[in-house]
């Protein structure tokens, strides 16, 4: 299998030069451009160690500048070009998405999406893990909430097709209408405007887990006498959860949404296995890819308009970093 | 107290069954896929996975034949219907009992086993619950048999022919080990190079420090889809193209992010009072990094290495953007989407079997490495 | 060849050791095949030790069937070749060219997204050879040389070779089930829509339609509003629609997407009911014409589709075809719609270019012809080799065709025949009318320059 020699080969190039790279380049700078010894030894020993941590950085930096900062101004040039990247047409494509209804439709759609999945999968994750948490068994359901994380989205696309089948033998909903009377089969993925809460669920029976651990943590982290004073008071379960337990960790649960809500705009998978964006599911993802083919520049500029969508997000996010460095 | 002691009880009860209810409508889904995946094409169309383990009521059809015994004025055909080569391709593990049958396509099941159909112009025709029938007409039937239609129960079987046909004809051997290939060098190369910079933006002093750790920050959120374009532009033009070499890189990229974010926010909290000590006797960084550091920050390497992989073998739109179309190169859940999803459409066993075998590996390696990816979550995301 | 040697490793890393020798499916040299062409081609060609890449929509069943002949070309070159089929092929050989990781042939669906590939500079031109041994050996030599001549950056020339023709207006059914229920095969369209009607007065389904083709869902429909469009307004009108000349929401266009409708959108027609339609794959929709009791009596689908009927169906007595009747009350002849998929190569390499010349033997298209599905105008190729008459009288069907129209969408630009129709045929299959879709469609079109 030459592929997998090429994959091995890759692996030790990459681990090899790696650790070359780190390993050569200080040597380099201990011993050949500032070496310390001679008259200048603590100089030298100083500025060896003011150049060393680009060292150490130089490699991850490269790789993010490359593949993740240039494509941000890359893409916005890109998206004030023609089809075929030679013709300027400035602000056309801009135009063109706000006056078109296809993505006003993916726009909204997905405004739905990043609304509608992480408070459900915070919600339940949150919910979840309060139950789990007092149980004997309760590590193993955790688990098995759990479990969807590790499967892909087109996986997870083709387990839930075996649910919204269009047919009493094969999907698990008909098949619950069929025996509650109901005589023709019907399709959830074509019934408008609600259709996309039955891809969103998809996405929940994903996420929830990832919330469901890190609250459960979060909840556990709470400082017992804060919960015993609580109950002191005569706190009922519901008061002890909403009023004292969630204000507390309130911060986890912001970190879980908006990591949620990031992992939102990048789905584009279960759109794409289970409706190609037809019967008006298409999210701007999705959409791009319609266009990636086609005009790359139109792709561009809704690529654009996503960075533009989680922008606040990641100030807030900078934001919240920058406070907790202090 | 016996009171509270009551109410106590029963919230444990609606606590159990609560739980009970959200891991059973968890757990559902994927249990369809796993049983349907070793169920035949014609059972899986013919009764819900649900009831795999029941007998399935299959509709066949037959000719009797047409050798014909003269009683009378009658004209007597006699015989099994199993006999007949088409009634019986539809249940190659042998008949079972005949429960109902017809004539006629449109109603193949008009008639109880066991009892007398007229099918005018005198003519009758009995089909018995082992497979006899007697039919009689008025008139020579020449060399042509009369058809029957039949329902018979067929009993539930399991089966590994979707799991053969899967792994050797369709080519998802092939794409598995692309999977693997694509994935492996994808989360090994990013870990070394985070873990270097995660250190020195973590332990190290120099001027910026601050706006770095804010842009990995920022970029933890950056779109992909952006780097779609410009990427395959640039490595068009430096002459990777769409190859496992462009995969590699972009994956390394993509990942880097959550890497370095992850793997800072650990050391950070690693020890003080060991790092100054090996400093103070004289330890370099390099020194420093490879012999304190890394081992110590194993639990968050190993958090970060299972999420990448996740990621990696998940991943379906930076395999349908950076490696080929052809078959040679096809990842996973590219084969399932792009043609499976197709050209099998309707064969659901396939499909099932496709999708087990595409996220079999990746829940081992969640159920046996779950403690450290929860604990590298918890790293990255509490505080 | 930029290639620099990284990529050019990996390539030959991915080619080298792939190709698994496949059995061959007719014995050589045995039934009615014209061996000869095919030994002839094996003396003149040897290409031992090379390996070519072919990507093309063929998944599943017709992978199979093509591999079958691909198999020859090996046999008798020593070449591997590799083919892979895909279901968003016309996405595919896009990124693929610009990548240049194109495979050395591309089979089109569509001719509009060869025409684009073509300006671009990204197919090898076939040559005046090519173009005149079409014009010569084919029926209708010169209409296919058309169809596959494009601009390229050196002028007008042919960039495509027309391999496997499909005819689609032909309507399915089972012909004992039409016997028992005491249905006659109508003559004229208006027949077709009474006949539906009867069935369903009859309680049963007349119609199985399904619009998935993964991304490309919804082209069934667009076949249909075609045929329909041929026998409800005149091959010009026709040839303007194709062109823009008329726009998409001309009331002629419009009237044959509801004539579509018709037929799609009635819940007593369609088998599934009207919303059934959009999401059941069109490989899966003849299933319901074997199953007791039959779900459906009629499908209308080209000539491609028994390669989707259960195994063991016998073309002629378990499954037969229609023709899809044309009108009584308009003059409009007997008109015939086709396609065809066109090979081209887009990485010029001997091998390719050996693949071509295949092609032009009789035998490359015998192979098919006497497995399933195919067609072919070469009529050098022996028609006996169809294995059922059925097969054979599908070539009739194109023979008396007194009007033949190439699939419109497939002339279209990509955008459109391969995007904006489609997606607009879905949306009219789940409620949109007719109208707003083909508005939608011409403002689409509108917006391509």
């Amino acid at each position: 299998m030459p592929v997998v020699l090429q994959g091995i080969l890759t692996i030790l190039i990459g681990v090899g030069g790696c650790i070359a790279y780190f390993y050569f380049s200080n040597l380099v700078l201990d011993k050949v451009i500032f070496p310390a010894k001679g008259e200048n030894a603590g100089r030298n020993i100083n500025r060896a160690n003011q150049v060393r941590p680009w060292l150490f950085l130089f490699p991850a930096i490269f790789v993010l500048g490359l593949y993740l900062v240039y494509p941000v101004v890359g893409s916005l040039i890109r998206s004030f070009y023609g089809r075929d990247g030679q013709e300027f047409v400035g602000l056309t494509y801009y135009a063109l998405l706000f006056s078109g209804g296809d993505f006003t439709r993916a726009f909204l759609n997905n405004l739905l999406w990043v609304l509608f999945v992480p408070a459900a999968s915070t919600f339940i994750g949150l919910v979840a893990a309060q139950l789990t948490d007092k149980l004997s068994w309760g590590n193993l359901a955790k688990s098995l909430i759990f479990m969807p994380m590790a499967i892909s989205f087109v996986g997870a696309s083709l387990i839930w097709k075996f649910v919204y089948a269009n047919d009493a033998e094969i999907g698990l909903i008909n098949a619950i209408r069929a025996s509650l009377g109901f005589e023709n089969p019907i399709d959830v993925l074509q019934i408008p405007f609600w259709n996309n809460f039955f891809l969103m669920v998809i996405l929940i029976w994903i996420q929830t887990g990832f919330a469901m651990v890190i609250l459960s943590a979060a909840l556990r982290g709470i400082p017992e006498e804060t919960i015993e004073a609580a109950i002191l008071d005569g706190a009922n379960p519901w008061q002890l959860f909403f009023k004292i337990k969630v204000p507390q960790i309130m911060s986890t649960i912001v970190v879980v949404w908006t990591t949620i809500t990031i992992l939102v705009l990048k789905v584009f998978d279960i759109v794409y296995t289970m409706t190609g964006g037809n019967f008006g599911t298409e999210i701007l993802p999705s959409y791009m890819m319609d266009y990636f083919v086609t005009s790359k520049g139109y792709a561009s500029a809704i690529a654009i308009v996503i960075m533009i969508t989680v922008l606040p997000v990641m100030i807030w996010n900078i934001r919240q970093a920058r406070r907790e460095m202090r | 107290m016996d009171n509270i002691a009551g109410t106590k009880s029963s919230l444990t009860w609606a606590t159990h069954i609560s739980v009970v209810f959200l891991v059973v409508i968890w757990l559902v889904p994927t249990i369809g896929l796993f049983v349907s995946s070793f169920r035949e094409r014609d059972q899986i169309s013919a009764s819900g996975w649900w009831e795999a383990p029941f007998p399935v009521e299959l509709t066949a059809r037959g000719r009797t034949a047409s050798t014909a015994e003269q009683e009378g004025d009658l004209f007597v055909v006699t015989g099994n219907i199993y006999d007949d080569e088409e009634a019986a391709s539809y249940f190659p593990d042998g008949g079972s009992d005949v429960v109902a049958f017809g004539t006629r396509g449109v109603n193949p099941t008009e008639f109880e086993a066991g009892t007398t159909a007229d099918l005018g112009d005198g003519e009758t025709l009995t089909v018995n619950a082992d497979g006899t029938y007697r039919w009689e007409t008025p008139e020579d039937p020449g060399d042509r048999g009369q058809r029957v239609y039949f329902a018979a129960e067929s009993p539930p079987e399991f089966t590994l022919a979707n799991y053969r046909q899967v792994l050797t004809a369709d080519n998802m051997d092939r794409a598995f080990i692309n999977t693997l290939t694509v994935t492996v060098p994808a989360t090994i190369i990013p870990i070394l190079v985070a873990a270097f910079a995660a250190y020195a933006l973590a332990w190290m002093d120099f001027p910026g420090r601050g706006l770095l750790i804010a842009l990995v920050v920022g970029l933890l959120v950056v779109p992909l889809q952006l780097a779609l374009v410009p990427m395959l532009d640039l490595h068009n033009r430096i002459g990777i193209g769409q190859s496992f070499m462009g995969i590699w890189f972009a994956h390394t990229a993509f990942g880097m992010p959550l890497a370095v974010y992850l793997l800072r926010n650990y050391m950070v909290g690693l020890p003080r009072d060991i790092i100054e000590s090996a400093k103070v006797d004289g330890a370099t960084d390099f020194q420093l990094f490879v012999k304190i550091i890394l081992p110590l920050s194993l639990p968050a390497l190993a958090a970060f290495s299972i999420f990448q992989f996740l990621w990696t073998w998940n991943d379906l739109l930076v395999a349908k953007v950076f490696l080929p179309s052809d078959d040679a190169s096809k990842v996973m859940t590219v084969k399932i989407a792009d043609d499976l999803l197709g050209s099998r459409g309707g064969d659901w066993g396939i499909l099932a079997t496709a999708a087990f075998v595409s996220i079999a590996v990746p829940l081992i390696v969640f159920f046996s490495m779950q403690r450290f990816l929860v604990r590298g979550l918890l790293a990255g995301s509490v505080k | 060849m930029k290639t620099t040697l990284i990529s050019g490793a990996a390539v030959l890393a991915l080619t080298t050791g792939m190709s698994v020798a496949q059995s061959l499916e007719f014995p050589i040299g045995e039934g009615e095949f014209n061996w000869d062409s095919y030994q002839s081609f094996a003396d003149s060609h040897d290409l031992s030790g090379q390996s070519m890449d072919i990507t093309g929509p063929w998944t599943g069943a017709d992978d199979a069937l093509f591999s079958n002949v691909i198999a020859y070309f090996e046999e008798a070159t020593g070449a591997s070749v590799n083919y892979s089929g895909s279901d968003s092929f016309e996405q595919d050989i896009v990124i693929s060219t610009e990548a240049n990781s194109a495979p050395n042939i591309a089979v089109f669906p569509q001719p509009g997204l060869i025409a684009d590939l073509a300006r671009r500079g990204e197919i090898t031109p076939l040559g005046e050879e090519t173009s005149s041994w079409i014009a010569e050996n084919y029926a209708a030599g010169d209409s296919w040389v058309d169809l596959a001549t494009f601009s390229g950056p050196d002028g007008e020339e042919l960039f495509a070779f027309p391999y496997k023709i499909d005819v689609k207006s032909l309507v399915w059914y089972v012909p004992e089930q039409f016997e028992e229920a005491g249905y006659e095969i109508p003559e004229s369209y208006e027949e077709l829509k009474e006949l539906t009607q009867q069935m369903a007065d009859d309680g049963v389904t007349p119609w199985c339609i399904g619009l998935g083709s993964g991304a490309a869902t919804g082209w069934p429909a667009t076949d249909w509003v075609e045929d329909l469009m041929l026998r409800t307004a005149s091959p010009e009108t026709y040839d303007q629609w194709v062109s823009n000349e008329i726009p998409f929401d001309d009331p002629a266009v419009v009237n044959a997407i509801e004539e579509y409708g018709y037929f799609s959108k009635n819940d007593d027609f369609v088998n599934g009911g009207a919303a059934a339609v959009a999401t059941i794959d069109f490989r899966d929709a003849p299933s319901g014409l074997f199953s007791f009791p039959p779900e459906c009596y009629m499908l209308k689908q080209a000539t491609f589709i028994p390669t989707f009927f259960p195994e063991g169906t016998e073309l002629g007595t378990d499954a037969d075809f229609f023709y899809f009747p044309a009108s009584s009350e308009e003059d409009l002849g007997q008109p015939v719609l086709g396609a065809g998929t066109m090979f081209a190569i887009t990485e010029d390499s001997e091998a390719a270019q050996a693949f071509i010349e295949f092609l032009q033997t009789p035998i490359a298209h015998e192979l098919w012809m006497a497995q399933s599905g195919f067609l072919t105008p070469f009529t050098e190729a022996n028609a006996a080799v169809f294995p059922t008459d059925a097969q054979r009288s599908l070539n009739e069907i194109l023979t008396d065709a007194t009007t033949f129209r190439f699939d419109a969408s497939d002339l279209m630009p990509g955008e459109i025949g391969a995007g904006a129709f489609w997606t607009g045929m879905v949306d009219f299959q789940s409620g949109s009318d007719a109208e707003s879709v083909a508005a939608a469609i011409q403002n689409r079109w509108d917006q391509l320059n």
